[in-house]
């Protein structure tokens, strides 16, 4: 393990060089990814783009995890997020 | 810029086996994948970082190198992170460039779509919590990181998959705590049923067993998951095994992190233009190849991808010789699989009413049942009024299950038609894209059109 992490939440999450947020988040435990705003939970699912379960903000975008590379120092958070750096648009 | 005379849609066995055919043909070809490197699902690559390898059959291995080579010596324009969007109404294919936020307008002569499949997955009580996921996804994730999921993992369903999965976990040291599976594959194979025909199958169905039984990984056949509960951070997955029928059906309890599900395969191919001749305004020559055209496993995805690309060569008016691989040996196994892994008991029987048939928009067999008692007798109504399919997934993980089940709560021999919306009327973006994107799109053709709504 490099040590390189990102952050959900805010709380630091290692990952492997070219591993997807998807991967990375699994290997730390976390599978609840926030509420999507219809009584459902995200959460990674099909792993393939496909089923947008396990949609994130990634630096403020919204990203399929399981689509996107995780980065040193992004800044992960459930799409419906309510901490103030969520509300840029 | 100047635009390839061929677009490929897909970087697995089947899109590069495509593009490799027609650039060594002497066209110019862009090969566009969603993910960071070539590969697709079933050649999925360790990510650079990987801790280790997931063992995969030596055949296996080499059919991947020889077109990973192959793609490597040739002059295929690869564009990792590169989604597929669909065709506008002038026949443009738009394709997005996640790393750069834009969609663009091209104009090939020829576009193949090598998608791949995507998995079936039956509705269970509770599936849509998190922790429950696809058999196919976490592969995916053990591939690209090398290592095994970590915690307890269920592993349920039915089909070859499962075992393959249960195999390469027990060997990288994290066995999941079952296999359940729907299907009773020994008894049927007992029956000397077709194996003999297709001795690869046998022989990587023997290996996967053997270390299963070494790990000592129980297989529960005939049996099925009927609930899955939230327990504490985990998961509480109970398993009914036996037919209800004979016997009263034993009940089991699982306490898991994690329950991968896998009810088989199917092309990936919502949303997918059909095989079609250029169109006088325009738009390209359209054909499918590998899984996403028909569901045969990844040796034949390599054959169907050459064919394809020699179908293209004619239909651009390239002499072609060669003939068509041979697709009936690949049909046989797939037909064979089937039979052993066939359930049990209805996967879709004996579902309670709060069970969630469309997670993305929430709804339930309990809310498909008022719709229809409210008067919708077709698909589309059933859409429409109950928002069935009209979520996020567009009906990838709900369309085939909710035209089951609408088809049973109708009156006998109605054709209610499809959640799924027909492939003719399919309109662009068939995939979600950001909004930003489509603002900065740049249109690339000499005429500079933008981006044309139907």
């Amino acid at each position: 393990m490099s040590g390189a992490t990102f952050t959900w939440n805010g709380r630091p999450v290692p990952f492997l060089a070219g591993q997807s947020l998807a991967a990375a988040l699994d290997a730390a435990g976390v599978r609840d990814l926030g509420a999507d705003g219809l009584g459902s939970r995200r959460r990674v699912f099909c792993a393939i783009g496909a089923c947008q379960g396990c949609l994130v903000r990634r630096d403020g975008q919204v990203v399929e995890a399981c689509l996107t590379v995780a980065t040193e120092g992004a800044e992960v958070t459930p799409v419906t997020s309510t901490t103030p750096e969520a509300h840029h648009d | 810029m100047t635009e390839p005379d061929v677009l490929v849609i897909g970087a697995g066995p089947a899109g590069v086996s495509a593009a490799v055919t027609l650039a060594e043909a002497g066209l110019s070809v862009r090969l566009c994948d969603q993910g960071p490197r070539p590969g697709g699902a079933i050649h999925r690559q360790p990510a650079p970082g990987a801790a280790g390898r997931v063992p995969v059959p030596a055949a296996q291995r080499r059919r991947w190198a020889a077109l990973a080579r192959r793609l490597e010596e040739s002059a295929v324009d690869l564009r990792p992170g590169t989604v597929f969007a669909g065709l506008d109404a002038t026949g443009a294919v738009l394709v997005e460039d996640r790393a750069a936020g834009t969609v663009a307008a091209l104009h090939p002569r020829g576009l193949i779509l090598a998608t791949g499949a995507v998995e079936r997955i039956m509705p269970r009580p509770g599936w849509e919590l998190p922790g429950v996921l696809t058999a196919g996804a976490l592969q995916v994730m053990m591939k690209e990181s090398g290592r095994p999921p970590a915690g307890r993992t269920l592993l349920a369903g039915s089909g070859p998959l499962l075992v393959a999965v249960a195999a390469q976990m027990a060997r990288l040291g994290c066995p999941p705590v079952a296999v359940v599976e729907a299907g009773r594959p020994l008894a049927v194979a007992a029956k000397g049923l077709g194996l003999l025909a297709t001795p690869a199958i046998l022989h990587e169905a023997t290996g996967y067993m053997a270390t299963l039984a070494r790990h000592r990984v129980p297989w529960l056949q005939g049996a099925r998951v009927t609930c899955i509960a939230a327990d504490a951070g985990a998961l509480r997955v109970t398993v009914a095994r036996g037919t209800a029928a004979a016997h009263k059906p034993e009940a089991l309890g699982f306490t898991v992190d994690r329950l991968a599900l896998h009810d088989g395969i199917r092309p990936n191919d919502t949303g997918l233009p059909e095989d079609t001749q250029a169109t006088d305004n325009g738009g390209p020559h359209i054909l499918r190849a590998g899984d996403c055209r028909e569901a045969l496993g990844g040796a034949a995805a390599v054959a169907d991808g050459e064919r394809a690309a020699r179908a293209m060569l004619r239909r651009l008016g390239r002499a072609c010789g060669r003939p068509s691989p041979d697709l009936s040996g690949f049909r046989r196994a797939q037909a064979v699989l089937a039979d052993l892994f066939r359930p049990a008991v209805a996967p879709l029987d004996h579902l309670p009413p709060e069970t969630i048939l469309c997670r993305c928009e929430r709804r339930t067999l309990a809310d498909l049942r008022r719709v229809v008692a409210d008067g919708a007798h077709s698909a589309r109504e059933v859409k429409l009024n109950g928002r069935f399919a009209m979520g996020a997934c567009q009906g990838r993980f709900c369309a085939e299950t909710t035209d089951r089940l609408l088809a049973r709560l109708l009156a006998e021999g109605a054709a209610p038609g499809t959640t799924a919306g027909s492939p003719g009327r399919a309109r662009w973006p068939v995939r979600p894209v950001s909004v930003a994107a489509l603002i900065a799109s740049s249109p690339t053709s000499p005429s500079d059109t933008p981006l044309h709504e139907d």
